[in-house]
């Protein structure tokens, strides 16, 4: 039987049959005409700035024509440079504010218009939603507008409430940082509500519905079935919101006009990056503080990685 | 031989979408359109403009003088460019060596960051030997040089002086009965306008400051800095925060802002929160730099009438009463292709006194040529300003001027000397201190801090020091015509 089967196979041809017209065998240059526009795109802007901004961080330069090699200086300034550890400080405590106040916020949100009997569901999340349309540049001009001093909205309310409140406190210039997590706060809870309203949507309902009868109250639900449930969508959000937190550069930019504030209590690690390099045009010294952001973030993501990989496992 | 190629060329269009073949007809008719414009362009001379009132007023000029030119290649045509984004096309050219426009022109901030470089680097032409040759170095007024000085080199025509007087609610103040006429000094400025500090709504704070001025508004910090001698760099270009001059104004500057004798409010030029409060006349009196007026006139037309203009008070009696800031340059990059032509332009349209004198009708700003300043359209009287003639108020102290360094750390330092103020507003204000004398020795400390960073941030530059490393330089650096 087997001989007849393997008889009546044809054996390979020597020379495969080359279909005709549109279905022949394609030569073996022609994936590389297809993949050049993509990687002469990704060489060209991608790879070859990346190299060239490695090299940039060892220099300092006045232009690509001028150069001079000054090795690891700029590194080691850098590691004393004050003013660079002020923007870490600033940063990090944007991060830690963003990640403390708007991930609750957002869940706890989720949470609310994730019950079943709620109505106008749609209606409040469009509301809370709506915020995060709104350009960040607009978000920094509005609140530069309110926490302006007399004559913005939350002084003159304020002073109006509570006479003894002074009309002209500089919110802006002592207070840039919680002014700063506040505009993100308006402009990103309802947008991180969406993934864990997402999240919440996906948590079986036989679940829920045996835990009750089994007697588990609302906390124990929520600790036990609901969070390891969501928690993916939660280290996905922590992880946005950190790497979002360390490029802060728009909204403090245009709510403090242009500059760091006083004291450069508003600067942040992209902005004495941008002063650097197109202000100042140290452009050396700025890839350098670009390169260790990126390792920053690197590092950030790697621990989400293991994060959630253990996760997983466990 | 040539079947074998039709058949690899049918090979080749069998082998592949027709989007690709779409794509390349699509770019080859683009570039058939584009090649043939962008060589049409390169004809003639560009002049980059960051200000559309300056191009409106240059207008004229500019049909002129192409009107007087026999062929193409010298007319030339104006560019508006949004500041930010001249200043990117600018340095990228200047640094990259790709072509710019034949002339620029720029703001001082943007000049000081063509300066970072070794001066030979330095992208626009250098024209202190002709301004020697023409007479122009004694045509010009002096210190309005000094922004495009660098290394005792000059690269640009200055287009301005910019002269600071003080500008002041006259009905408010008139109605009071205070005349601030006989007023030298800033310690008779406030004594004259306290009566006017009134708490009306009871809510234990006045309704009227004498002053806009807050420690965060560095522009203001560096106008009254100047004003009093103070040095932000030596005649080396080294950082000289750390001087007696210096913490004197800011320990006096610091209880204008706190502390029982604050006489200061923060209303920010540029800001719709600011202009409120001038609107309102919760500030009665401003810093004014001769542009500022225009600017003025343009956002806050309700105040007409109601301003009058006087030279600033001075810091001791006999002082100096006014003071600059800001600046504009008409500079001839190096890759320009006929200097000479462009020299010509930029003569014309830097030099001509009707020209001045239409410039100052549109923008309040007075030219830095001397012999301008007798034209009879800078004594006109000035409806804004109460009927007084802006133009002989602002020329009376262009010759009075501060010098100013062209060092593009400037910002920098006059940032630095912010954080200092703004440290020592904190301490009057927790200490409630009056008498700047008590802030003295605080200040010198912080100014010596002050100092040390910028000594630092500044001896990182290896292209100004004079160790300086071995320094690469690619082929094909844009000369000097």
């Amino acid at each position: 039987m087997s001989e007849v089967a393997s008889s009546s196979v044809p054996a390979p041809a020597a020379n495969p049959v080359v279909p005709q017209g549109r279905y022949r065998a394609e030569p073996r240059w022609v994936p590389w005409v297809f993949l050049a526009p993509f990687l002469l795109t990704f060489g060209v802007f991608l790879v070859w700035p990346l190299m060239q901004s490695v090299l940039l961080a060892f220099q300092q330069t006045f232009g690509p024509k001028t150069s001079a090699w000054v090795g690891l200086a700029n590194f080691n300034f850098m590691f004393h440079d004050p003013l660079f550890w002020k923007a870490v400080g600033n940063t990090a405590g944007f991060a830690a504010g963003a990640v403390c106040f708007q991930l609750p916020l957002s869940l706890g949100l989720a949470l609310l218009l994730n019950r079943p009997g709620l109505k106008g569901r749609a209606f409040f999340r469009m509301i809370f939603f709506a915020p995060s349309l709104v350009g960040l540049v607009f978000v920094g001009l509005l609140f530069g507008l309110m926490f302006a001093p007399r004559t913005g909205l939350v002084n003159t309310t304020l002073h109006g409430l509570f006479p003894a409140f002074d009309p002209e406190f500089p919110w802006l210039q002592l207070y840039i940082l919680p002014a700063l997590i506040f505009a993100a706060l308006w402009l990103y809870v309802g947008f991180n509500m969406i993934y864990f309203l997402a999240a919440l949507q996906n948590v079986p309902e036989e679940l829920m519905e045996a835990s009750a009868l089994d007697g588990a109250g609302p906390w124990h639900r929520f600790r036990h079935i609901v969070l390891p449930e969501i928690l993916p969508v939660a280290t996905f959000v922590v992880l946005m919101s950190l790497l979002g937190s360390l490029q802060l550069f728009e909204l403090p930019f245009v709510l403090l006009n242009g500059t760091a504030g006083p004291d450069n209590r508003g600067l942040t690690i992209v902005m004495y990056l941008y002063n650097t390099g197109f202000v100042s045009g140290d452009l050396g010294y700025a890839s350098a503080i670009g390169w260790v952001l990126a390792l920053f973030m690197g590092a950030f993501a790697l621990g989400q990685r293991w994060f959630s990989k253990h996760q997983e496992e466990s | 031989m040539f079947s074998e190629f039709k058949k690899r060329l049918a090979d080749v269009f069998g082998a592949t979408t027709p989007a690709v073949w779409v794509l390349l007809a699509l770019s080859i008719g683009a570039g058939a359109i584009v090649l043939p414009r962008s060589s049409s362009r390169k004809a003639g001379m560009k002049l980059w403009l960051f200000n559309k009132g300056h191009q409106q007023v240059y207008a004229t000029v500019a049909n002129d003088w192409n009107r007087e030119q026999p062929t193409p290649a010298t007319k030339v045509t104006t560019l508006l460019i949004d500041g930010p984004a001249l200043e990117r096309r600018l340095l990228s050219g200047f640094m990259s060596g790709t072509p710019v426009a034949d002339l620029v022109e720029t703001e001082r901030s943007v000049g000081a960051k063509t300066f970072t470089g070794p001066v030979e680097d330095i992208g626009f032409v250098d024209i202190t030997d002709r301004l020697r040759q023409e007479g122009l170095l004694d045509a010009i007024n002096g210190p309005s040089f000094a922004p495009w000085t660098s290394r005792g080199r000059i690269f640009g025509i200055p287009h301005d002086v910019h002269p600071v007087l003080l500008v002041y609610r006259s009905d408010i103040i008139e109605a009071a009965g205070i005349d601030l006429t006989k007023v030298e000094t800033w310690a008779e400025f406030f004594d004259a306008l306290r009566p006017l500090m009134v708490d009306e709504d009871g809510d234990g704070r006045p309704e009227r400051y004498p002053l806009n001025f807050w420690a965060s508004q560095i522009q203001l910090l560096e106008q009254l800095l100047l004003q009093a001698d103070g040095t932000l760099f030596d005649a080396q270009g080294r950082p000289h925060l750390d001087s007696e001059r210096n913490a004197y104004v800011l320990a006096t500057l610091a209880t204008w802002c706190g502390g029982p004798r604050r006489v200061v409010v923060d209303a920010a030029e540029f800001t719709a929160p600011g202009n409120t409060l001038k609107l309102r006349g919760t500030v009665l009196a401003s810093l004014m730099p001769d542009w500022l007026g225009g600017i003025w006139k343009s956002d806050m037309p309700g105040l007409s009438g109601k301003l009058k203009l006087m030279p600033l008070p001075a810091w001791e009696k006999g002082g100096r009463r006014t003071s600059v800031i800001g600046g504009t340059m008409l500079g001839i990059p190096k890759t320009t292709r006929d200097f000479e032509a462009a020299w010509a332009f930029a003569k014309k349209l830097y030099l001509d006194r009707e020209m001045h004198a239409r410039f100052f009708a549109k923008t309040t700003i007075i030219p830095p040529v001397k012999a301008s300043w007798s034209h009879p359209g800078f004594s006109a009287p000035d409806p804004y300003f109460s009927g007084q003639v802006s133009g002989q108020l602002f020329i009376s102290q262009a010759g009075n001027v501060p010098s100013r360094t062209s060092s593009p750390y400037s910002d920098m330092a006059v940032s630095r000397l912010s954080d200092v103020l703004i440290a020592l507003v904190d301490r009057v204000n927790q200490e409630q201190i009056s008498d700047p004398a008590a802030l003295l020795p605080d200040a010198r400390e912080r100014l010596a801090q002050a100092q040390l960073q910028m000594k630092t941030l500044i001896e990182r530059n290896v292209f100004l020091r004079d160790d300086a490393a071995p320094v690469t330089k690619a082929a094909g650096a844009a000369s000097a015509p």
